[in-house]
């Protein structure tokens, strides 16, 4: 060895010899790990339920269309909500096709209509006569100042899942519940404390003020709205402090009802499984993700119509959703518009779809689907798909402002305020907390509208 | 208070002090104990299949030696993550931006503490308290236009991107600065000049090898800096070939939701390499990361 | 290599070439000029305009701190921060002394062990700790109340960590995280507390806490308060954690805004809405402060040297 390489070896302590060497190593393996070949249209997803279904499909068109290959990539959707602002924003690499959710969609409509990052399919869907096939109130998430900017994935219906075991022990007909108030009177008997320490474990619903979702679906139900038709906040709308000072009486004090059983988390689902919370909120989507993930849930649960607000009132709402964009930094806008028409479109992956995820399809004329009507044993027998469907020209419509996700968010932390002030009080009767409710509501159209105003991009044309 | 009056000769005493021993021996391996459970739960979910992860708190519970049922154990997760998920990508891509970065960061910073250290030049004061001020500067105050001036050099997404702002770390030139005014002699440096050597020779042949801690510990510092960096690495790499285990951690569990068994064998496996890497340099480590207190 | 003693410290050495010391400084003069003095300068220029990703900004003038100032978001997050940095100095740090304390007896077997021990949780990163840190504070399942439970029969395997009891979790992580890094620090310092002045105080009477109140913390005082405020600016810097906690559940600021912390609303700010002007305001107010807090321990502790 030389000498000058040894004293200069003579200042490396062990540390400074391993991570070099990891350094070289992994270099080496950097440089020899085989690149993957990108394809030519590169198509994202973020949930892992779809990428089994599409892959068949996805099989069958690259043998069939070798001069337009698909990639598909499962991305976190946290990940893809921030590269795709990243790709709008500052031109790093997005994909071609994605699929968006409803959270992240909307900011990309934050800027001036011309400088939203997707492709504008209004033209295409009407010329080639989609538009027409749609589920009307299933475009509303995607439609910006009259633009529509995606193809929808799904309707989402919502329907009350419910433990149809404990129900039947305890001889309740359910038939009896057509609004909320049904609900809460004819399941009273199985609100109860089981370990006798003093405290009620069973409730009768999942929901919890801090669950924006829950909320959000509860009061597009009942008709409140937080945007008007013109896409501005409207917290202090007449109606929503009702909304808000009835939920608040179910969460907290004796008009209780409520447990959250939050189950994007093991431990909501287990609350389900142990039979702790009676019934759910639930939307198509989430059938399927209950068959995949709780399987101990099987045969114990049945689907209503979600209990109306008033007699004669919508027995449904809506909840999550998916669209098909493009974008316009593809450079092959046509075969990505030939792509996503056969993946969307087709009643094979509807079917598949369907089989997979419990997801029922917005395309009208897939409703006829055979698949919708087989009994499902998780659910007794009933037939899943055919009770979603029934609901769907029902759902509610929605709005697609940018400011939606910090709107439920604000809408929360009125909620939570709500039931602090109702403890604190100790009143339980809504009536008694509507003045508290529109007095939260009015300061959060205040702070909120502040917020919206603020953006100079979207005031400069207004003026 | 903890010095144990152990010149008094007195015998009684000893009985106290062996009761005071075991007792504070008690009180140490009950916070070990509480240190560890984490790293122990972490380790048996990684090894159990979903429903014996709902099941029992640690190991299955069988008719095995000591109630355990081993045969239930299963590396079923381990072979998911690296079968469905890029998770060797980022394992390499993790180790190259760790030890690369931590490389060249030491290398720079020791060069800078040189010149401060060392040199009598016109700017010496300036540049020192450019040092100072740089190391007090609260690094998010700089994600935004980091952000924009990586944008305008066009590095986004790429490992240059993420790299090149960290390759000479203020604090780093401060450290190496006192290390160098504490342990270089002048002299020495002299009588080398006297003996016609030069400049970059003195550097690489006397000083770094008088500062060989330092050197050590610093860039221990800068590797496990970087392998828990995540906000960098999130904003800067985007595409999924370039994720390190930080950002990739965050995308598992993304989109694995609530199989914590695969999510909590993919966070055992970006953790082990630094708990091994600890144990073979456990010294380096502790007078790295204690050597933030000459920093301030 | 050459020892000093070959050398006659007589002659005068030879001048260095005026290079010298600027090629050795050069690499980080470079990226200090790029990365650290020209964004620092841009950042002053970007908080007085509203961006929408770094491709379209305009001049808002003082726009942005004047909404900041009015910004509930932004307080909750300060207050947020705030709670946990109280819980990182008067919780954290006196576990983190007491383990020293524990720790500081020569005669102890197994002295480094215990250390490294304790030592091991500060190598986790936050953001593996995160996800530890969510799955084990969850209700029921979690690795927290299922184990509390066990212990104390009376504690509710259900008791809401993760829903209305945000802060305290955090905090809980902190200390494991960072006790045994801080009694690190602690450990060194108490090596230097005088063991005469100590055996003097025993003799006039001295009970053991007179002893720690009296001898040992005025000793370890100057370590002490600058690991109090390395403490208060790394609580300050709190992101991660929180951020990988709650983000798969939609809203990485937790339950009710509960987990969001300053830095988090600047990335959420700055990356998530595209507006790098409104982030650069929160990371200007953050440097004040952060500034200000480290004036004032200067000021406390150079007022104690009299």
């Amino acid at each position: 060895m030389p000498p000058i390489l040894r004293r200069v070896l003579a200042a490396f302590s062990p540390g400074v010899g391993i991570i070099a060497l990891l350094a070289v190593a992994a270099a080496v393996a950097l440089l020899l790990l085989p690149q993957a070949p990108r394809e030519r249209v590169q198509f994202w997803i973020f949930a892992k339920q779809h990428q089994a279904v599409y892959q068949s499909l996805l099989e069958r068109w690259n043998r069939e269309h070798p001069g337009m290959r698909v990639e598909m990539s499962l991305v976190n959707g946290a990940v893809m909500d921030q590269r795709i602002m990243s790709g709008f924003l500052t031109g790093t690499p997005v994909a071609d096709v994605l699929e968006v959710e409803r959270s992240m969609a909307g900011k990309a409509f934050m800027g001036p209509i011309e400088d939203v990052g997707y492709v504008d399919l209004t033209a295409r869907l009407k010329s080639e006569g989609l538009l027409a096939q749609i589920n009307r109130p299933s475009l509303s998430p995607w439609t910006s100042r009259g633009h529509i900017f995606g193809i929808p994935h799904d309707v989402h219906p919502v329907m009350l899942m419910y433990r149809a075991d404990l129900v039947e022990a305890a001889g309740i007909d359910v038939r009896q519940i057509e609004t909320w108030d049904d609900f809460i009177r004819v399941m009273r008997p199985l609100q109860q404390d089981l370990d006798g320490d003093g405290r009620i474990d069973r409730q009768l619903l999942s929901y919890s003020p801090i669950d924006p979702n829950g909320t959000e679906v509860l009061m597009l139900q009942a008709g409140g709205r937080i945007f008007d038709d013109q896409e501005q906040p409207c917290f202090d709308r007449p109606g929503n402090a009702a909304i808000l000072a009835r939920l608040a009486s179910w969460s907290v004090g004796p008009h209780q009802i409520c447990r959250y059983a939050d189950y994007n988390l093991a431990s909501g689902q287990q609350l389900l499984v142990d039979g702790l919370v009676v019934a759910v909120m639930a939307p198509d989507w989430l059938c399927g993700t209950f068959k995949q993930q709780i399987p101990g849930l099987g045969g114990k649960v049945k689907l209503m119509p979600l209990p109306a607000w008033e007699r004669g009132g919508r027995r449904t709402s809506v909840f999550g959703g998916t669209m098909l964009a493009l974008t316009k930094a593809s450079l092959t806008p046509e075969e990505d518009w030939e792509f996503a028409k056969a993946i969307y479109l087709s009643r094979e992956m509807a079917t598949a779809l369907f089989r997979s995820t419990c997801i029922i399809s917005p395309f009208k004329a897939n409703w006829t689907d055979a698949a919708y009507d087989e009994p499902d044993p998780y659910f007794r027998g009933q037939p899943v798909g055919r009770l979603y469907v029934r609901l769907a020209p029902d759902v509610p419509r929605r709005t697609s402002s940018p400011y939606n996700p910090t709107a439920l968010l604000r809408l929360s932390n009125c909620m939570t305020s709500l039931v602090a002030y109702a403890e604190e009080r100790r009143l339980s009767d809504p009536a008694a907390l509507e003045a508290e409710a529109q007095r939260l509501l009015v300061a959060t159209q205040r702070d909120f509208a502040a917020l919206v105003h603020r953006n100079a991009f979207l005031r400069a044309p207004a003026r | 208070m903890n010095h144990p009056p152990g010149s008094s000769p007195a015998s009684r005493r000893t009985g106290r002090l062996l009761a005071a021993g075991a007792l504070v021996h008690g009180l140490l391996l009950a916070c070990v104990a509480v240190t560890l459970v984490p790293f122990f739960w972490l380790v048996t979910s990684a090894l159990k299949n979903k429903t014996d992860f709902f099941a029992s708190v640690f190991l299955p519970r069988g008719p095995g030696l000591f109630g355990v049922a081993w045969d239930r154990l299963t590396l079923e997760n381990f072979h998911r993550l690296f079968a469905e998920l890029p998770m060797l990508r980022a394992i390499i891509n993790s180790f190259f931006l760790s030890a690369s970065l931590s490389l060249v960061a030491t290398l720079f910073c020791a060069m800078g503490g040189y010149a401060l250290a060392k040199y009598p030049f016109r700017g010496r004061r300036t540049l020192t308290a450019c040092v100072l001020a740089a190391a007090i500067i609260p690094p998010s105050l700089l994600l935004a236009p980091g952000f924009e001036l990586i944008w305008h050099l066009g590095l986004l997404d790429t490992y240059a991107g993420f790299l090149l702002p960290g390759l000479a770390p203020a604090f780093g030139v401060f450290l190496f600065r006192q290390a160098m005014l504490n342990s270089v002699p002048a002299e020495l440096i002299e009588s080398a000049r006297l003996d016609g050597c030069g400049e970059v020779r003195i550097f690489f042949e006397l000083v770094l090898p008088l500062v060989r801690p330092m050197v050590g510990a610093f860039i221990i510092l800068s590797f496990l800096g970087t392998w828990n960096n995540f906000i960098g690495p999130q904003l800067i790499l985007q595409s999924v070939d370039h994720h390190p285990l930080a950002v990739a951690i965050n995308n598992l569990r993304g989109v694995y939701g609530t199989d914590y068994g695969l999510v909590l064998s993919g966070t055992l496996v970006s953790i082990a390499p630094i708990m091994a890497l600890f144990l073979l340099l456990q010294r380096e480590f502790i007078t790295g990361l204690t050597a933030g207190a000459v920093k301030a | 290599m050459k020892t000093p003693s070959s050398a006659p410290a007589v002659r005068s050495a030879p001048p260095f070439p005026r290079w010298a010391p600027w090629l050795f400084a050069a690499p980080w003069l470079l990226v200090f000029g790029t990365f650290v003095a020209w964004p620092l300068v841009r950042s002053l220029m970007l908080s007085f305009m509203q961006t929408f990703g770094p491709g379209t900004t305009t001049y808002v003038g003082w726009d942005n701190f004047r909404y900041l100032f009015h910004d509930p978001l932004f307080y909750r997050a300060l207050w947020n921060t705030f709670l946990f940095t109280l819980g990182s100095v008067f919780i954290q740090l006196p576990i983190a002394l007491a383990l020293a304390l524990l720790l500081n007896r020569p005669t102890l077997r197994g002295r480094s062990v215990y250390r490294l021990l304790f030592f091991l949780p500060s190598l986790v990163g936050l953001v593996f700790a995160g996800v530890l840190v969510a799955i084990m504070f969850e209700k029921r399942t979690g690795l927290v109340d299922a184990g509390l439970h066990a212990v104390f029969t009376r504690w509710d395997p259900d008791f809401p960590w993760l829903e209305q009891y945000v802060m305290p979790s955090l905090i809980i992580a902190g200390v494991w995280l960072y006790a045994g890094f801080n009694m690190v620090y602690f450990l060194a310092a108490l090596q230097h507390v005088s063991s005469e002045l100590l055996d003097a105080a025993a003799i006039d009477g001295a009970g053991p806490w007179q002893r720690f109140w009296h001898v040992t913390l005025p000793e370890i005082r100057p370590v002490a308060g600058l690991v109090v405020l390395l403490s208060v600016a790394g609580s300050f810097q709190l992101f991660e954690l929180p951020y990988i906690m709650f983000n798969t559940t939609g809203n990485p600021a937790g339950p009710d805004n509960s987990a969001l912390t300053v830095v988090m609303y600047l990335y959420q700010m700055g990356f998530m809405s595209g507006d790098l002007g409104y982030a650069s305001a929160i990371g200007w107010v953050l440097a004040v402060l952060l500034m200000g807090l480290a004036a004032l321990q200067r000021w406390l502790a150079r007022r104690e040297e009299y």
